[in-house]
């Protein structure tokens, strides 16, 4: 196994704290949470601009074929569900970075801008769908992102 | 296993006061008392009409084994939604107007959610399985800053 960037300790140990939450573990979920904190707070932001994510995204993309072969021969259902999701949802991302980078008035455009809290789902509208249309979690996780 | 509430889907029937012989689910956090909940007794389970309640289990099975080659494959994908979500929080950070920030924000939250659900399938889905065990070992055993969260480390090795 690789040696895990600060970044990614940062989001395992955020998503291992969410796994606790679930399980009623309060505590070990708090003290995941402090290890996921101490990793994001470490690995800090990265120079570059909104241009500069779309390219990555647009590599994410090309890389996605590649990523559901392995896991397809290797028969590794959940790492299947997971690079579906995130496929779907970089695409998504995509469209709205190329978009906002062609006319920054088109999105949001005075509507409300959501995330589902499950598979990261962006959307641009009035409210949020019912159900999640990526990974089909209830309106209750997914979040409006706040106007600031 | 203990029965543990989901009060999102409790309408307060109260049937779960009526059928439990020993009062643990009579407490005022809205959770059961798992002090006084007898293992497995699953009366306020059974009960309940709203299927509020289940029994946590005590113990989980071994997660599916992962291939290195899977788990490198997300890990990377993983690593790049993390650069995109740094990139976009940065810009987020000194961005002039209301709707960069948002579509930042956006992207930055959209990209994070992304990269926890990768490498949770990477091989780090149960908090208790041995992959997490032998991370938070080896983060101790490396030298570490001396603002490391060393005690959670260790608490944790204790607790999962």
């Amino acid at each position: 196994m690789e040696k895990l960037s600060d970044a990614q300790l940062s989001a395992l140990f955020a998503n291992l704290s969410k796994g606790c939450e679930k399980q009623y573990k309060p505590e070990e979920a708090g003290l995941l949470k402090t290890l996921s904190d101490y990793y994001r707070e470490k690995s800090g932001t990265l120079p570059g601009t909104l241009g500069d994510v779309e390219a990555l995204v647009r590599s994410d993309l090309a890389a996605y074929a590649s990523a559901h072969e392995t896991a397809a021969a290797h028969g590794d259902r959940g790492a299947l569900r997971a690079l579906v999701w995130s496929e779907k949802v970089s695409k998504i991302l995509s469209s709205l970075l190329s978009r906002f980078g062609k006319n920054p008035a088109a999105v949001p455009g005075g509507k409300n801008v959501y995330v589902c809290e499950i598979c990261g789902f962006a959307y641009v509208g009035d409210d949020a769908p019912d159900i999640c249309p990526v990974c089909k979690v209830p309106k209750f996780k997914i979040a409006r992102v706040a106007r600031r | 296993m203990p029965a543990v509430r989901n009060i999102r889907l409790c309408t307060k029937d109260c049937l779960c006061l009526y059928v439990c012989p020993t009062g643990a689910t009579d407490t005022e956090t809205g959770q059961i008392d798992a002090g006084k909940c007898l293992p497995g007794c699953r009366a306020c389970v059974d009960a309940c009409p709203s299927h509020a309640i289940s029994l946590a289990p005590v113990s989980y099975p071994p997660p599916q084994q992962k291939t290195d080659e899977a788990a490198a494959a997300l890990m990377k994908l993983a690593e790049s939604k993390l650069s995109q979500a740094r990139i976009a929080e940065g810009v987020a950070q000194s961005a002039g107007d209301a709707d960069t920030r948002q579509i930042a924000d956006a992207v930055a939250q959209s990209n994070r959610l992304m990269a926890e659900d990768l490498l949770r399938e990477a091989g780090y889905l149960l908090p208790q399985s041995e992959n997490v065990r032998a991370l938070l070992q080896e983060l101790l055993q490396q030298p570490q800053d001396a603002d490391f969260p060393t005690d959670a480390a260790k608490r944790l090795l204790e607790l999962l």
